[in-house]
């Protein structure tokens, strides 16, 4: 391979040869120009070979223009700003841009797994399938890692990424997807009438391949058309333009996604703070599709060495950046198209030849290739590629297809060849969200057929691509997708003037002479290593699902979708079973149209915002105490508090002490809290609950079950009786939102009759419980302007007045057993009355306790947790709650359901207390009881622990749990095998363990 | 009795610098949840008695008279804004007039946090955590709109053009908060539609 530089004396419509920019290519320092991407200034400095292929780590360089392109992957940026696999024909270059290739050990130019080159005759398609099939352990152990190593592409970056990353919703009129001439023209027409039109493009410019297709408009380049036009889109009102931005999916009611790439071409942007990448996620009303067409390869021999690209990549390279594919060039096609290739080179002193594999050629731009000198071979193809890591040269043999095998053939020196097999509409978008297509026989390719969906598709995409055909189209569409705008539109058409083109003639395969298929290797799908012999083989070995093909040879599995390598494949099936394209008929295209980054989806959610924390008025003062936080829902609430020299248990043992012998300060906030007022109001609690609630007297609290229709225990709480109609409810931390719903949803759907209004109300107050034996000395402290006296203020009682000065509601319950009194004041001056009550109760001994301590004092108590003691199949007859569910109550929610017999039956599990043997032995949570201890599991589970703790109180652990008619075998001891062997053996027990008279609380 | 320790539930949050809008607490405002049913004339009588404005009908809504307003919440339930200090007695004399009228009056003025985003731009920071059509006609000064924002609930309230109040629940202040510090950042402004394209 010559290391002569390629840059070419003059020309390069993007770059400016006076801003030098330095970068490097696998630690090599190399320059270019500021406005090349990785790919151009790379082959400037006279490297073609950018990487090891997937399989066979076969050498590979540049094919594509853009995003198509398969080989040139390569990692960009270091350590955590490290992006694997980017396409370098799309990686703009910046002064300091480090990239590696990847797929190679220990070097790109040698590599060790080339090896799989040479024994690839051993690797066919579906290889994996067919070795590694057994032993079966083998494959997690040596199989996967060892593929796994050898094959895949970049690698991951290291470490937390530093940048920031966005979402932003945009809805449109119209959503222009592409900006080349057909989407301009669209967007312009589209505009006129006023819409709100969003026009993206994945480019750094727009204007597609205007720059490179020839032709005039107006008499002018096709360039000095789109600038024109660019410019006044820019300054529109009501348009949107968005470069570097790829419409990576289309899903139903025209939702779509678009990963726009703000500052990966500029550091400077990344430094000011801007975000890498922003995720759009855009409603249109309309989606035009102005999405281009990809050119095909061609399947000959060896058609992967680097030096081998598309005609149009080729001629990019010329006029865009001033780089030469090489020095010494073969334009091989079956189309009119890439002569334009030809006359690119020549006119850039670049030597080529055609060779053109069709019987005739005589279009417009074939004469004026002849014209112009350069020598073109019909009835040819190339049969076979010399050289390993570059072209050295080309065999062009006489082949007509269906006329026997390649004979004969000439050797041609050259150093690169530009392939054009044709030309394919990019379908991706359209076919995301299940758009049907049709092949076209003139195209040799499909096309855009019916859409559910409000889409059109436009231009190349379209598969329309003579130029007058692309505006006409291009801005009727424009107009039809704003047709709800009233503002009267007329776009002026340009005259357009281009070379007519001939017809293309199919062809998807050119074989190669000597010894078929072997050494020679015919690439459809580069990315994934898939060539015609695999394919075939898998027609061979019954795979005639096109689906099946796919999966089993990896053809269109790669990253790059199958954008190169679809339509060939299925030409080569075609020919291998002798059925139509449309017969074989194709993958299912899926987003997205390319990769896009993890970090643009998750946006700003990440660290602090991974997830919405919700913090009670007391957050701070628990965060400033250290407490430590147990999630309870989105809440995040205090778990214990420990003190200097003291661990978890230390701390939790001295808080319920605490509650048991002076008294303890709990943040209750997140208790749910629902006010509910109307005239039937207690009816309506009559039917959610299964207990009765309108009998409870004004100012009186009272504790209720609530269950589903399946008869199964779903919330509970105290409600208080605030006046005749006006109830205050209490639910479950978790479920404050879902029962506030449930409430409204039966008012609102099945009891429309009733006079109620529900009001939800938890974040209005601040709520502590303030329990254990000094609770009312505490109260009393802060100078309560009502009575505390137990006989004016008994358990189970409300009252409402001033503690401390502030504002509160006083509920006398307890879920610890002892005298307590649930204060609650507004949230803003939570904070106010925890400090007032903490200095209140100081000279008492309070301490502040967190979950853990409120978890254990109610497990003493026998007190039921749902989610805990429930599990969603729970009813209250189970956990031996039978006396709150009214007998008396005409219906209430959940009460036919008890009748069925199942939920009566003779073997349900029952709530109850478990003493282990080992006073010291805690079960833990969830430790299943089993009828026979057996040497390995499977053992005959009959229930399992619902909540296991060591208490303080009692010095020893307790537990519950729910057995298979558990309440009849009291006394029974029980045995939970857990994990090592050990089984711990816990005696059944009445669940409340402490004060079971219930004293302690009514004092 | 000491003085009473009140904090509003941002108020330990220091005023956010490099944004490319303002955003502040409004920690001043009563809110009083009303309940009733507009098809109900003496509901509606009897809450313009006190109010001095009828309660709007029209979704998505708001009407203001003085300095007392009322949001659209649902079809039997409004959002009354007014001044801190006013709330308690305007509670007070709604339940007053509302006595023997099915309906439920409850003072939420601690229930939630509102935090105030002004500037130009301001629709678009909002469009970062909201799927809805901003910068449609449907958002002119005044609209109401409950709705998903970032990862939580919250109330929307255009109050002018370039002027919106957000109200999220109480505990979720914090998390609001910071959405909008990192969606509202200087070197993250977006600017959709029309001339900012002009560098192109």
């Amino acid at each position: 391979m010559s290391n002569k530089p390629y840059r070419l004396a003059q020309g390069g419509s993007r770059i400016d040869r006076t801003k030098k920019v330095h970068f490097s290519f696998d630690g090599k320092q190399l320059s270019g120009f500021a406005g090349d991407t990785l790919a151009s200034a790379v082959m400037a400095n006279g490297t073609k070979l950018f990487g090891r292929s997937f399989k066979y780590h076969r050498p590979r360089g540049v094919v594509g223009l853009g995003s198509e392109e398969m080989n040139a992957l390569v990692g960009v940026g270091d350590s955590s700003r490290h992006e694997p696999n980017l396409r370098a024909t799309q990686v703009e270059l910046f002064d300091g841009l480090q990239a590696v290739s990847q797929n190679r050990w220990p070097s790109l130019a040698f590599d060790v797994g080339s090896l799989n080159s040479t024994f690839s005759r051993f690797i066919p398609g579906g290889f994996y399938y067919k070795t590694f099939m057994w032993p079966q352990r083998f494959w997690k152990h040596v199989y996967e890692p060892i593929i796994r190593k050898a094959a895949g592409l970049g690698h991951a970056p290291e470490g937390r990424d530093p940048d920031a990353y966005e979402n932003i919703h945009v809805h449109c009129d119209v959503l222009v997807v592409g900006g080349g001439v057909a989407g301009l023209a669209a967007a312009e027409s589209a505009a006129a009438t006023g819409a709100r039109v969003i026009l993206a493009d994945e480019n750094p410019q727009f204007g597609g391949v205007a720059d490179i297709c020839g032709g005039t408009l107006d008499g002018k380049p096709q360039t000095a058309w789109v600038a024109e036009k660019v410019s006044s889109l820019a300054y529109a009102e009501n348009v949107h333009l968005l470069r570097r931005t790829t419409v990576v999916g289309h899903w139903h009611h025209n939702y779509l996604m678009l990963f726009e790439r703000v500052a990966d071409h500029d550091p400077a942007l990344l430094r000011d703070g801007a975000p890498r990448h922003r995720l759009w996620k855009v409603r249109a009303k309309q989606v035009i599709l102005a999405t281009g067409a990809i050119e095909r390869p061609i399947a000959f021999a060896n058609n992967d060495r680097p030096g081998i690209m598309l005609a149009s990549a080729a001629r990019a390279m010329v006029v865009r950046y001033g780089v030469s594919p090489g020095v010494e060039g073969i334009v091989f096609t079956n189309n009119d198209d890439a002569y334009q290739t030809a006359l690119v080179l020549k006119a850039a002193g670049i030597g080529v030849r055609v060779v053109d594999s069709r019987g005739r050629a005589e279009g417009a731009l074939v004469e004026k290739t002849r014209a112009a000198g350069i020598d073109v071979a019909v009835s040819s193809v190339v049969s076979a590629v010399e050289g390993n890591l570059g072209v050295t040269a080309v065999r062009v043999a006489a082949y007509r297809k269906g006329q026997g095998r390649v004979i004969t053939e000439r050797k041609i020196p050259c150093n690169f060849i530009a392939m054009s097999g044709g030309f394919n509409p990019v379908l991706h978008l359209w076919c995301h969200n299940g758009g049907k297509i049709k092949f076209d026989d003139g195209l040799q390719s499909f096309r855009p057929d019916r859409h559910q969906d409000a889409i059109t598709a436009v231009g190349a995409a379209n598969g329309t691509f003579a130029l007058a055909d692309i505006i006409a189209e291009a801005t009727a569409a424009g107009e039809a997708a704003a047709k709800r705008k009233t503002k009267a539109a007329k776009v002026k058409l340009p005259k357009a003037e281009q070379d007519v083109q001939k017809p293309l003639e199919a062809l998807w395969f050119a074989p190669a002479t000597g010894k078929y298929n072997e050494g020679n290797k015919h690439f459809i799908d580069f990315q994934n290593d898939v060539t015609v012999a695999d394919l075939e083989l898998a027609q061979r070995e019954g795979y005639e699902s096109v689906e099946h093909t796919k999966r089993y040879t990896t053809f269109g599995m790669a990253t790059d979708q199958g954008k190169t390598s679809n339509l060939n494949g299925l030409g080569v099936l075609s020919e291998a079973t002798g059925k139509s394209i449309p017969e074989i008929g194709v993958t299912t295209f899926r987003p997205p149209y390319t990769p896009f980054s993890f970090g643009s989806i998750a946006g700003v959610l990440t660290k602090n915002l991974f997830l919405p924390v919700r913090r009670t008025p007391i957050y701070q003062w628990h965060a400033d105490r250290n407490a430590t936080f147990e999630p309870v829902g989105q809440w995040r609430r205090a778990y214990t508090y420990m003190s200097a020299g003291e661990d978890k248990h230390g701390s939790i043992n001295r808080e319920i002490l605490a509650v048991r012998h002076k008294v303890g300060l709990l943040d209750a906030s997140t208790l749910g809290k629902i006010e509910i007022k109307g005239p039937d109001a207690a009816e309506f609690l009559d039917c959610m609950y299964t207990n009765m609630f309108s009998t409870l007297k004004v100012g009186k609290c009272r504790y209720g079950l609530m269950m589903n229709e399946l008869g199964f225990l779903t919330d509970d709480g105290v409600t208080v009786r605030l006046g005749e109609d006006h109830f205050l409810m209490h639910t479950t931390s978790g479920g404050a939102d879902r029962i506030a719903a449930w409430l409204e949803e039966w008012l609102q759907t099945e009891w429309t009759h009733y006079k109620v209004f529900v009001t939800p109300v938890t974040e209005q107050w601040a709520q502590f419980a303030i329990a254990g034996p000094r609770a009312r000395n505490v109260l009393a402290k802060l100078g309560a302007d009502f009575d505390l006296s137990h006989d004016g203020f008994p358990h189970m009682s409300f009252k409402e007045g001033k503690l401390g000065g502030y504002p509160v509601r006083v509920y006398r319950i307890s879920f610890s057993g002892e005298q307590s009194y649930e204060v609650a004041t507004p949230s803003n001056m939570g904070r106010g009355l925890w400090n007032a009550i903490l200095d209140a109760g100081k000279e008492l001994g309070i301490e502040p306790y967190g979950t853990e301590a409120l978890h254990v004092l109610r497990a003493e108590k026998g007190f039921i947790v749902i989610g805990d003691e429930t599990d969603g199949t729970t009813t209250p007859i189970d956990v031996g709650l039978d006396g709150l569910v009214s007998k008396k109550k005409a219906d209430f929610i959940g009460k036919r359901s008890l009748e069925q017999s199942y939920l009566k039956g003779p073997d349900r599990k029952q709530l109850v207390g478990l003493l282990t043997e080992e006073p010291t032995d805690i079960l833990p949570d969830g430790a299943y009881a089993v009828r026979h201890v057996k040497d390995k599991p499977p053992m005959e589970m009959i229930g399992q622990v619902t909540s296991s703790y060591h208490s303080p109180t009692l010095e020893r652990s307790i537990a519950m749990a729910l057995i298979q008619n558990g309440r009849a075998r009291m006394g029974e001891t029980l045995s939970f095998p857990i994990e090592g062997g050990k089984v711990i053996r816990a005696k059944i027990v009445d669940p409340v363990f402490y004060d079971k008279e219930g004293a302690r609380q009514n004092v | 009795m000491s003085e009473l320790y009140v904090e509003s539930p941002l108020a330990h949050r220091v005023a956010p610098q490099g944004l490319s809008i303002e955003l502040r607490e409004i920690a001043d405002r009563g809110m009083i949840d009303v309940r009733g049913h507009a098809t109900d004339k003496k509901f509606m009588a009897a809450a313009k008695k006190v109010l001095g404005l009828d309660l709007p009908k029209a979704p998505r809504s708001s009407v203001s008279w003085g300095d007392v307003k009322a949001l659209w919440l649902s079809i039997d339930q409004w959002l009354v804004l007014c001044s801190r200090a006013k709330a308690i007695e305007l509670t007070v004399a709604l339940k007053t007039e509302l006595r023997n009228i099915h309906s439920l009056v409850v003072d939420v003025s601690d229930m939630r946090a509102v935090l105030r985003l002004e500037g130009k731009g301001v629709r678009e920071v909002l469009l970062k955590g909201s799927s809805l059509d901003l910068l449609s006609e449907d958002y002119a000064p005044g609209t109401v709109r409950r709705m998903r924002y970032a990862e939580i609930a919250a109330l929307l309230h255009v109050v002018e053009d370039t002027v919106f109040d957000i109200y999220v629940f109480r505990s979720y202040a914090d998390y609001a908060w910071d959405f909008i510090l990192a969606t509202a950042r200087g070197p993250a402004k977006v600017t959709l539609f029309g001339a900012q394209n002009a560098s192109i």
